[in-house]
């Protein structure tokens, strides 16, 4: 179906070669069409000149008068200029096509004693078949032009499968999958082994940026783990003291940071990717809550609908909206589910203007009054959002307070619960 | 869940969790010693290598029940430790990753391990882990006084009664196989050439007993207790390895490949977008 219409799309490059292999054809057989229409038309006048003058001279020489039944001797019943001609120099002939039926050939000649004597010969045979000629010209140059241009069309192909497998790499890399590549540099020293050659080496160089900064991140994300889970695990051997608490809080404070940033880094180096699966919404999103241990209000405002997505990714990103809308707004924090569409609102100063222009930015937390924390939440919850493919919009209430709209992508794998269960039944 | 709280409760009323050895490979002194410190407070008994190769000489004594593996180690790293236990024990085997990522988990799981927790990990988590494989090897406070923990390497794994009363219980959760799993107890399960005792828990392909690691065994006993059934990753996560909403569905699938080279790669169907299931 798709190479159907793929062959059918009429701005393709192999509709363009063909129409132009078919301009330069038809002009070549207009062209000589045209050459051979004249030249056939010149030779007919001339052989049916010399039919004529010979028909002419066999009457005069004959005795036969059957022979010389065809001599016409009235100048009024031959052309006028036939007999112009014939005067002025002893013998002429005319091609007469008045009567576009019947073509005529004329021969005159000036007899001694004055009289002029013509012939006529009936050229229509002759004007049948170049009219049969031209017929011919023209089936065979349009059933030429239409092999020619299916042909073309087709050779046009070759070029075309070639630019598309670049289209196609160059659509796989900019998917992230980093290994694609066209594989065609140097096979032909065409533009468009070039231009594959360029679209390979790019993704070369972007492969090795990125996994250098993969190596990077992993190397960073163990020199700093490796030190803090010594440090997780010792506090947790200290005795229960308040300075314990307090060592405690900062361990956990450090490791979120530090997890954090390893997040945001993954999520810069674009290696994360969503494992989706059917997911219902309004569960998912009461046990992440639960799981926060904060206080939230959740209101579902439709019936239970099962999304395609990643819980894992869906539980950081509400989590960090959650815990954004405590430390930075004030209860009570309102988690409200319509479709696929999960809204967390707080009622607090509202979010900084420089977050609703630019969006989240790293380890700024905008005015004073929003309070403590790295800044780095709404950057993890906006990543992971565009992993999991949804939109994160950030606004202020008209009556106060933080506004969060997480869109989950509604695709056809969105189902009312009944249909994931009969999905999962029938699997 | 009432598999895991049934399972659970058979682990945690065993009175002497210190009867476990755990073998400790970390290269990090502070890691070895706190955690070290920190799984004796949970009644464990460590025994800690500060690389591969030491803890490859441990290992070889034989006085472990789990191993505990750090993927960057000195020498021989924690992967190819992994490898190389693999190659001659069916031991439970936790690696410990720091860096977290595809390649240190991933092939941590191909080399053989059971399970990973990523660094930092607390405590409790690491000890639930731990619970959580123990369950799935021979071990039982009884086993282990007549002699299980010398069983352990080389003999294929057995599940102990409380685990596979376990097993029977979950899969009468999924309906059908309720009664199934009582005449399982011990009953001779054949798909194929492939021959599963579910009493003396012992696998063999055309005849010739396979060698599965704990893991392997279990999963491959959720399997049979559903043949033809689709057994989606989220459930294999939950009843095999007890993790809740968030396991890593990399473990399944890298357990399912190891599964499918000692049993024949076309026994477990995948059924893509949904999960696995053992062909009939």
């Amino acid at each position: 179906m798709g190479n159907v219409r793929s062959l059918l799309h009429w701005r393709s490059l192999r509709w363009k070669i063909a129409l132009l292999v078919a301009v330069a054809c038809g002009a070549i057989a207009l062209t000589v069409g045209l050459l051979v229409h004249r030249s056939t038309y010149e030779r007919s006048v001339n052989d049916g000149a010399a039919k004529a003058y010979s028909v002419l001279d066999t009457a005069l020489g004959s005795t036969d008068p059957d022979d010389a039944s065809g001599l016409v001797h009235d100048p009024a019943q031959m052309p006028p200029e036939l007999v112009r001609e014939a005067r002025a120099h002893g013998q002429a002939h005319v091609f007469d096509e008045s009567n576009q039926y019947r073509p005529e050939m004329w021969a005159s000649r000036r007899l001694p004693d004055g009289q002029l004597v013509a012939v006529s010969v009936d050229m229509t045979p002759d004007q049948l078949s170049r009219a049969a000629l031209d017929r011919h010209m023209w089936k065979y140059s349009l059933l030429v032009l239409a092999v020619v241009v299916s042909l073309s069309a087709l050779a046009a192909e070759l070029p075309n499968r070639r630019l598309r497998q670049v289209a196609r790499t160059a659509r796989r890399i900019e998917t992230g999958d980093l290994d694609a590549r066209t594989r065609m540099r140097g096979r032909t020293g065409d533009e468009i082994a070039e231009i594959s050659g360029t679209v390979d080496s790019m993704a070369d160089s972007l492969r090795d940026r990125v996994l250098s900064e993969q190596r990077f991140t992993a190397d960073v994300a163990h020199e700093l783990r490796t030190p803090l889970m010594g440090l997780v695990t010792s506090a947790e051997l200290l005795p229960e003291s308040e300075a314990t608490d307090l060592v405690r809080d900062r361990v956990r404070v450090l490791r979120t940071l530090v997890e954090d940033l390893l997040e945001i880094s993954r999520l810069d180096a674009g290696v994360e990717h969503a494992e989706l699966r059917p997911v219902d919404l309004a569960e998912a999103v009461r046990e992440s809550l639960a799981r926060t241990g904060l206080e939230a209000r959740l209101t579902v405002d439709n019936a239970p609908v099962v999304a395609e997505t990643d819980p894992r990714r869906l539980d950081r990103i509400l989590a960090n909206l959650v815990i954004n809308a405590h430390r930075h707004g004030s209860a009570p924090v309102e988690v409200t589910i319509e479709g696929t569409t999960i809204v967390v609102r707080d009622h607090g100063p509202g979010f900084p203007d420089s977050l609703l222009t630019e969006g989240p930015q790293r380890f700024r937390t905008g005015t004073a009054e929003r309070g403590r924390g790295h800044g780095l939440g709404l950057t993890v919850a906006t990543g992971q959002a565009h992993v999991i493919g949804a939109s994160l919009g950030f606004s202020n209430a008209a009556e106060g307070g933080a506004v969060a709209t997480l869109r989950l992508p509604s695709t056809d794998a969105t189902h009312t619960r009944g249909d994931a269960a009969d999905m999962r039944r029938n699997a | 869940m009432s598999h895991a709280a049934s399972a659970v409760g058979a682990g945690a009323s065993a009175p002497a969790p210190a009867s476990v050895t755990i073998l400790l490979v970390e290269d990090d002194e502070v890691i070895r010693r706190s955690v070290a410190m920190a799984l004796e407070r949970y009644g464990y008994h460590v025994i800690a290598a500060g690389d591969g190769l030491t803890g490859l000489e441990l290992f070889r004594e034989g006085r472990h029940d789990l191993l505990l593996l750090d993927v960057m180690l000195p020498g021989l790293d924690g992967i190819g430790l992994c490898r190389r236990i693999r190659e001659t024990g069916t031991d439970p085997i936790l690696m410990m990753s720091a860096r977290g990522d595809a390649l240190d988990v991933v092939s941590g799981l191909e080399a053989g391990a059971d399970d990973y927790v990523v660094k930092p990990v607390d405590t409790a988590v690491l000890v639930a882990r731990i619970r959580s494989l123990l369950r799935r090897t021979t071990f039982t406070p009884a086993a282990a006084a007549t002699g299980g923990r010398a069983d352990q390497a080389g003999s294929p794994g057995r599940l102990d009664q409380s685990g596979q009363s376990g097993q029977s219980g979950q899969s009468g959760q999924s309906g059908q196989s309720g009664q199934s799993g009582q005449a399982h107890q011990h009953a001779r399960l054949v798909f194929g050439e492939l021959a599963i005792d579910t009493g003396g828990l012992e696998v063999s392909l055309s005849g010739v007993p396979v060698a599965l690691a704990p893991t392997e065994l279990r999963l491959l006993l959720e399997f049979a207790a559903n043949p033809g059934i689709v057994l989606d990753r989220q459930t294999l996560l939950r009843n095999v390895w007890d993790y809740g909403w968030d396991g890593d569905t990399r473990v399944v699938d890298l357990c399912v490949q190891r599964l499918r080279k000692k049993i024949g790669a076309e026994r477990i169907e995948t059924v893509r977008g949904f999960g696995y299931k053992l062909r009939r």
